[in-house]
């Protein structure tokens, strides 16, 4: 290993939980998350000498998750596992609309206990088109900026403003029925 | 700022993203607008069911490791790639270059280092006292208002005298680290240059022995009414002399 590569090795190390976890919850299971991480690892430390600088994380993300997104291209069995590239927004609104549909029909949420509650959320969120998904997760859960979260997707700034604002109000409706119909705010 | 224009910046204010003016148009409207303000707390109570309900995963323990195997070795467990003689010389040459006195390093390189650790927080608590708003956390009136300030807040409580009829006028105190230790340190100001007087303690009070000149700032040892101390300032050698001996003279 050369020096850069041994740099690279421990910025990744450094930011080995965001990355598993962005593995788990893109690929949805343990074995396939580390598996993905272990490829970006190997990727990451090839191409370390390319890396110019600037901000680590995003750099090391974003292989992670160009990763996991050769992982579901592989495995595309269901159309919930398509690689995130073929899914337009408005296919992903369908998929949401579908899903959230039976939200309507869960328990009050007085009655759900911590453990029923949590998995609630988890299923949820699980259950958001990948493209919402991964920009939650990297924002409310990694707490990345907009700019880092626009690296690490490799899409514009404007397009990961829209997708926050569509996946929260989406999860809003999951989780609480009574949330008003989805407003146009003009994202 | 109308509820419209609000509800499209929210989320942004909400995330951080948003410069400070606007930020502050929006916090107006809030405090007027109940509606918006209960769109904010949902923003942010979705963002705690996140954070509770769906949480981070960490990476396995053996995943860790297996990467771990795959980066080189500490330095320490690697074969010595430079001869040794090299290795010496190179070391006593960045000794001497960080201290700027080679003699006294190759001589004393345990010393020189102490002095060498010392002096640099001497200086960066110097330079960060000249970058902040205020150099010092508690401001003199007189000598009462400093005094009792360190009381209970270091281990060595200093001699405070204010020299303003001899030009030297004390600014204030406040409390900074040398190493682990915290100690006190007295602000003064003489005319444009602003002077720092680190009262040291005694482990330390041995490792600066003389002076030692760094961009253009020094560092003396002085007493300061029988305390070891260590003053550091921008100012010429007559008046650092003219300083240190009202300090050596100072009575409490």
């Amino acid at each position: 290993m050369t020096t850069s590569q041994a740099a690279v090795g421990d910025l990744a190390l450094r930011h080995l939980d965001a990355a598993y976890s962005l593995g788990r919850w893109l690929l949805g299971n343990e074995h396939d998350a580390a598996d993905a991480v272990h490829d970006a690892f190997l990727r990451a430390a090839r191409s370390a000498d390319s890396y110019a600088g600037g901000n680590g994380r995003a750099w090391w993300l974003a292989i992670v998750r160009n990763c996991c997104l050769a992982k579901l291209a592989v495995r595309g069995k269901d159309r919930r596992n398509i690689a995130i590239d073929q899914v337009t927004t408005a296919q992903g609104q369908d998929a949401a609309d579908a899903l959230l549909a039976h939200s309507d029909v869960e328990e009050p949420e007085s009655h759900v206990d911590d453990a029923q509650r949590r998995s609630r959320v988890a299923r949820y969120l699980q259950d958001l088109p990948a493209e919402f998904r991964e920009t939650l997760i990297l924002r409310e859960i990694e707490e990345l900026s907009y700019r880092e979260i626009a690296d690490v997707l490799q899409t514009p700034i404007g397009t990961v403003m829209s997708r926050l604002a569509r996946g929260r109000a989406m999860l809003q409706r999951a989780l609480n029925p009574t949330y008003p119909e989805e407003t146009k705010r003009g994202l | 700022m109308d509820c419209n224009a609000a509800r499209e910046l929210l989320p942004f204010y909400f995330d951080d993203e948003l410069d400070r003016a606007t930020s502050r148009n929006l916090e107006t409207h809030l405090d007027g607008c109940a509606d918006c303000a209960a769109t904010l707390i949902e923003l942010d109570a979705l963002r705690r069911t996140l954070r509770e309900h769906a949480p981070r995963y960490a990476a396995p323990q053996a995943l860790r490791e297996r990467l771990q195997s795959l980066l080189p070795k500490p330095l320490a467990a690697q074969p010595r790639r430079m001869p040794r003689r090299w290795l010496a010389i190179a070391a006593s040459w960045l000794l001497a270059f960080a201290i700027g006195g080679a003699t006294v390093a190759l001589l004393r390189p345990q010393g020189a280092h102490d002095e060498d650790q010392l002096a640099r927080d001497l200086f960066s608590s110097h330079w960060r006292a000249l970058a902040a708003t205020s150099p010092v956390d508690v401001i003199s009136t007189d000598r009462h208002t400093v005094k009792p300030w360190f009381a209970g807040k270091v281990a060595q409580a200093p001699v405070v005298q204010d020299f303003a009829e001899q030009g030297f006028a004390l600014l204030g105190g406040r409390i900074d680290y040398v190493g682990s230790e915290r100690i006190a340190v007295l602000a003064y100001r003489h005319g444009q240059h602003l002077i720092d007087v680190f009262v040291l303690p005694q482990t330390n009070a041995a490792a600066i022995g003389r002076h030692v000149q760094r961009l253009g700032y020094s560092i003396d040892p002085v007493s300061l009414g029988g305390q070891p101390a260590a003053c550091v300032s921008d100012m010429d050698e007559a008046e650092r002399s003219r300083f240190a001996g009202l300090l050596g003279e100072a009575r409490q």
